[in-house]
């Protein structure tokens, strides 16, 4: 262990990754009391086509990909808030679609295969020096914002009409949410990936709801789960040579089983 | 049988006195498709009125309006004497038919209950002890005191809906709009639920306005009853209102079942 924090990219990538494991963990919290874990997947596959259009136009792929996807995201968004069309539908539609303009834009520029791969499943232990502080300002950011409005976006989460009807800006928090999730499955291809950053937005959460009996426990719960999964799975990839966000995701598929299980036990 | 509709010749006495509710000639619409239609009714301070009606009828749109989640197209709407704001929670409080809360979700009675409090503590205010205490108290007054610790989901129907109405009582409301609260409720627990919220009235002065389907119960309790079908029907006092004629108009059916007390009269829907 010893060894594998002397390696300056390990720490580079020990950092980020404990500072998106807490911030994808706070946001499972709320894609779980919202049931927007489809949201976190379609969101996911939108940022393959922000990351091809940064490739092709030779724009920061990560920072062509944040603002695609959170456009993306705001357009569900505004659709949501009118009858035409369900937000099922609207993710089932724009989401894959955005990915399938992002395999024909990059299946056109051979070149940029290789980047692809990390781009979809992820690679932290190649976060460059530069590449840190910006993502941490993200993750203070994001989590100040989630502290502000911590009680609301909670309230919104279990019951939106009242909380609409207690005079709540709904609208606004839906969008802030959004934003966050949109933002922060960007930063996260850098972790674990496109095809796996969902996962990170559910199983951590839905680890703290199998052994919690109150929501504060719930979102500790969630929290170490993502910190131990992050240490533990650039442990296991650093040691056997296997692809860090796949790692990390098994390591927090095993938490969460570990975690339904004492759950089970303890309700028997 | 009596059939009001809300005076507004100046100098009457319905002007002279602010009421809670006042809904003036209020149509309302989804999508091109008509709601309501010129609905004129008023519910004075510290009464208990009822909006009863057919699915569709327009009960739930009446308290959207009344919330300002929706807005008419025509006509005046007030609460307390001014328009209500949906960014503005000013005296209202609002108990709906249920919450559905993910499974397993380990989220407490207090927990329900204190979001009452959220609008009125503002963005970066965590609840503070006397926000607890006002929580601890809503439950009480509504038999829950006990229960703050358990899971919201371990509760039973009727629990569940007192949760409701304990978490609204957290913001002092002066006016209480209930949209089918005791939907899925058995006829005790229903006829608990109403007695409850009947208490609540007089001890607080709360004015109450709910929209349901309860027949049989809410004539025992309710001043008014608002028989809506798009526009008004009928209102009156429920002695008036269940009465046979008046309700299969607006229920489209020959014999409605009503509280054995409401004997069916030789009355008319308007």
């Amino acid at each position: 262990m010893t060894d594998f924090l002397a390696y300056s990219f390990v720490q580079r990538a020990l950092v980020t990754g404990l500072l998106l494991g807490v911030m994808c963990a706070v946001l499972s919290f709320f894609v779980v009391i919202r049931r927007m874990a489809f949201v976190g997947v379609g969101l996911s596959h939108a940022a393959l086509g922000g990351v091809a259009v940064g490739l092709v136009l030779g724009l920061p792929p990560l920072v062509s990909a944040a603002l695609f996807t959170v456009g993306v995201a705001w357009v569900v968004g505004w659709l949501r808030g009118r009858a035409e069309v369900s937000e099922d539908t609207a993710i089932g539609v724009f989401f894959p679609t955005s990915m399938a303009l992002g395999v024909i834009l990059i299946s056109v520029t051979p070149a940029y295969r290789q980047d692809l791969m990390a781009y979809l499943f992820g690679n932290i232990l190649s976060v460059r020096p530069d590449e840190v502080l910006p993502l941490a300002v993200l993750c203070v950011v994001g989590l100040g914002l989630i502290g502000m409005y911590f009680k609301e976006l909670l309230f919104l989460g279990v019951d939106e009409e009242a909380a609409r009807a207690a005079g709540l800006p709904a609208g606004r928090l839906r969008f802030l949410l959004l934003t966050l999730l949109a933002v922060t499955i960007v930063a996260a291809v850098r972790l674990v990936g496109i095809v796996l950053v969902s996962a990170f937005l559910v199983i951590p959460a839905a680890t703290g709801q199998a052994v919690a009996r109150s929501l504060g426990t719930m979102l500790v719960t969630a929290v170490v789960s993502a910190l131990v999964s992050v240490v533990v799975g650039l442990w296991l990839s650093w040691s056997w040579n296997l692809p860090s966000g796949a790692a990390i995701v098994l390591v927090s598929a095993v938490l969460f089983f570990l975690a339904l299980a004492r759950g089970r036990r303890r309700a028997a | 049988m009596r059939v009001s509709t809300p005076s507004t010749e100046p100098g009457s006495d319905a002007t002279r006195e602010t009421p809670a509710v006042l809904m003036e000639d209020v149509s309302a619409s989804y999508d091109g498709h008509p709601a309501l239609e010129a609905v004129s009714f008023r519910v004075p301070e510290g009464s208990f009125a009822a909006l009863i009606g057919p699915n569709g009828a327009g009960k739930s749109t009446c308290l959207r309006l009344l919330l300002g989640l929706t807005r008419p197209t025509k006509g005046r709407v007030e609460v307390f004497g001014r328009p209500p704001l949906a960014d503005k929670a000013d005296g209202v409080g609002y108990v709906p038919q249920k919450v559905t809360i993910p499974r397993g979700l380990p989220i407490s009675v207090l927990d329900i209950v204190l979001m009452g409090r959220t609008a009125l503590l503002g963005a970066g205010h965590r609840p503070k002890r006397v926000d607890r205490e006002m929580a601890r108290n809503a439950l009480d007054q509504v038999g829950l005191a006990d229960m703050a610790a358990r899971r919201f989901q371990d509760l039973s129907g009727g629990q569940q809906q007192r949760v409701l109405i304990a978490r609204a009582l957290c913001s002092h409301p002066r006016l209480l709009l209930m949209d089918e609260p005791t939907a899925g409720l058995d006829s005790a627990a229903r006829a608990r639920f109403y007695a409850l919220v009947c208490d609540l009235q007089h001890a607080r002065g709360l004015t109450l306005l709910c929209a349901t389907h309860d027949l049989d119960v809410v004539g025992d309790h309710a001043d008014v009853l608002i028989l809506l079908d798009r526009s008004v029907r009928a209102q009156g006092a429920p002695s008036d209102i269940l009465q046979e004629g008046a309700l299969s108009g607006a229920y489209r059916f020959p014999r409605p079942h009503v509280h054995p007390g409401h004997e069916p009269g030789d009355g008319g829907a308007s």
